[in-house]
């Protein structure tokens, strides 16, 4: 079967004034109908250039796609001309982004911005756009959206304006909303509702969610399944009780351990992971987290490791990790099935 | 939207009351009289002269006559012209200035946000050097010599093509109004150019833009609805006090392209301490200053509703 979003061996640069910065390198992943897939990591880790890059909005220059390709129900999205590339952007892919306050144009009422983006691909009449678009609000809890969509992003709320984000996002019933940390410029309560909305939104709408997070309470809440990324690279990639409870990585598993819980021993101590990511100017050679990591081997100081499988060869549950080889030595931090004490 | 105008036109209305008492007691204070032009005048006559124009009464008491005539309208009669009112003076002249004025502002606002908005896109490209490089010419070289080097350049020109393409000097036609409006606008044109090249660099880094270009929109649509319109606001901003910075400033130009405005009248009365015509022009030009601002404050307002409706 093929995926509804396919990613192979993407990779991005930016030219700078120290030299090429290697953001995203070789990242693969897919997206099937209905799934939300969660990509987390660390500030910096190449989250939303990778997004970014598939919807084509990263600046170019200094940004610069330099390999991989994307299949949106086999067909290739990256490279289109700009004509082509504004066919699939806001039609098949929407996007949301982190701060609902400076995402909307100051001068334009909420209700236009919705229209424009309806009168643009369906080419349909003021009127019937901003009937629409009120539909829409009414759809995201909007009270009194006739009245709101005649108002400015500055008599919204940050709650409201990233409602507003997502009913302009859902305009032309894309297959795949692309949430870019969506939650975290707003207060706990207001996340709560607005993740309640995404998820109700994509049962309703039927369509797939790309989650980017570094909150991994929200991963719990609303993946299906999850890519770790780190240093450019996806380490590890499952579904979220792999993930959770298999952790195949180190990083993985390091993350979980810095994860504050309601659940056991109160007084525990949480375990933060020491130094910091690697260089992205000038890649290490080996595995990007092997400085940082408690089970670093030899081999993972002059060797990248691949994805790898882990258990069985089917398993969509990969790790970039050389202690997911046949020949590595067992080791209680991460998963391991094939070892005596799996499980 | 009402509110907020009434109560900038209330403001407008003392800051115009302002002017006229500052201007008032300034020129007063200001050594010697209007009548000291005239050529040795007896005691007696000038006793006389001084009764008849109320100049030997207490200065408070000039001033509440004055000011009670101003409300009426009326700002008097020249002292050094002869039976000439001010009213006619301001009511033939002024005309002149303003069409100057507005073409000026007109080439400055159009000309900054086009070259800025060009900056900005071609940004540190050759286009950008260059009108970057022109932009600190302009705002650097004051009006009088562009006003010259411009006349000059028209001398050569005519001479050039042996017939005359544009006139030299003068008033009356369009022909008239085109070169020396441009020179009045030049320095303020540098000066939006720089704002709005800044300003449209500001405005393309917005997590909006990147929102619109996530909508699919094409790139004429992101320039034209989502930059242009947000960059443009800080650039009307200053417009107000550079309107009032191109009328005052018209001055100069007015006399070296032999332009009769109102400006020579009004640097004239100063020098001669010509009191009515003092006292009428300068209130007069400070009321259409504020009325300037005031206007791109309401302009603002339809731009930005944030303005709008918060007033």
């Amino acid at each position: 079967m093929s995926h509804l979003l396919e990613v192979n061996d993407l990779a991005v640069e930016f030219a700078t004034y120290g030299g090429n910065v290697k953001a995203v390198r070789s990242v693969s992943f897919h997206v099937d109908e209905g799934e939300t897939l969660a990509i987390v990591g660390e500030s910096g880790c190449g989250k939303s250039v990778t997004v970014q890059s598939l919807m084509g909005i990263i600046p170019m220059p200094p940004g610069k796609i330099t390999g991989g390709s994307a299949r949106l129900k086999d067909k290739e999205i990256l490279g289109l001309p700009p004509r082509e590339a504004n066919r699939f952007r806001g039609v098949e892919i929407g996007m949301i982004f982190q701060d609902p306050m400076t995402s909307l144009n100051p001068t334009m009422t909420i209700g236009d911005q919705i229209a424009e983006t309806l009168r643009v691909h369906r080419g349909i009449s003021r009127q019937t756009a901003f009937k629409r678009a009120i539909e829409l609000l009414e759809k995201t809890r909007i009270p009194e959206a006739q009245k709101r969509a005649r108002q400015y992003p500055f008599e919204f709320s940050g709650g409201m304006l990233q409602r507003a984000m997502i009913a302009q996002s859902l305009a032309c019933n894309p297959s795949i909303l692309i949430a870019d940390e969506p939650t975290t410029a707003l207060d706990v309560t207001i996340q709560a509702q607005i993740l309640e909305l995404m998820m109700e939104l994509q049962r309703t709408e039927n369509m797939s969610i790309i989650l980017i997070t570094h909150d991994l309470a929200i991963v719990a809440r609303m993946a299906t399944r999850v890519a770790v990324m780190y240093a450019g690279q996806i380490v590890e990639t499952g579904t979220v009780d792999e993930i959770f409870y298999q952790s195949a990585h180190p990083y993985t598993a390091g993350l979980r351990q810095a994860m504050p819980s309601n659940v056991g021993d109160k007084n525990k101590q949480l375990t933060p992971i020491l130094g910091s990511p690697p260089d992205l100017f000038d890649p290490p050679k080996g595995c990007g987290y092997c400085a940082r990591c408690p089970q670093a081997m030899n081999v993972c100081l002059s060797r990248l490791p691949p994805a790898m499988a882990v258990g069985d060869n089917d398993s969509e549950h990969t790790a970039r990790c050389w202690l997911q080889h046949p020949d590595a030595p067992d080791t209680q931090a991460v998963y391991q099935p094939g070892k005596q004490h799996a499980g | 939207m009402l509110v907020y105008t009434l109560k900038r036109l209330l403001a407008g209305v003392i800051t115009v009351w302002f002017i006229a008492t500052a201007t008032f007691f300034a020129m007063h204070s200001v050594p010697g009289d209007p009548l000291m032009n005239d050529k040795a005048v007896t005691e007696e006559i000038r006793a006389n002269l001084e009764r008849k124009y109320g100049l030997d009464r207490p200065l408070h008491e000039q001033y509440f006559v004055f000011m009670g005539n101003m409300l009426k309208g009326d700002f008097g009669i020249s002292f050094t012209q002869q039976n000439r009112q001010v009213n006619d003076i301001i009511r033939d002249h002024f005309p002149v200035s303003a069409t100057l004025g507005v073409l000026a502002i007109t080439f400055a606002a159009l000309g900054g946000i086009l070259w800025g908005a060009l900056t900005a896109i071609y940004r540190n490209r050759l286009p950008d050097i260059i009108i970057m490089f022109l932009v600190i010419l302009g705002i650097s070289v004051p009006s009088f010599v562009f006003a010259a080097l411009g006349q000059l350049a028209l001398v050569n020109l005519n001479s050039l093509l042996g017939y005359s393409l544009l006139p030299v000097a003068g008033w009356g036609t369009i022909w008239h109004m085109l070169v020396p409006s441009l020179v009045l606008g030049l320095g303020t044109m540098a000066l939006l150019t720089r704002l709005m090249r800044s300003s449209m660099l500001e405005v393309v880094n917005e997590d909006y833009i990147k929102t619109a270009r996530a909508k699919g929109l094409s790139p004429m649509r992101i320039f034209f609805r989502h930059q242009l319109r947000n960059a443009i606001l800080p650039v009307i901003t200053v417009l107000g006090p550079q309107i009032a910075a191109i009328t005052t400033g018209g001055f100069v130009v007015e006399l070296v392209f032999a332009i009769p405005g109102l400006g020579r009248y009004f640097v004239q009365a100063v020098q001669q301490l010509d009191y009515t015509v003092i006292m009428g022009t300068t209130v007069f030009y400070g009321a259409f200053l504020v009325l300037m601002v005031i206007l791109v404050d309401i302009l603002y307002g339809f731009i930005d509703p944030r303005v709008r409706i918060e007033s």
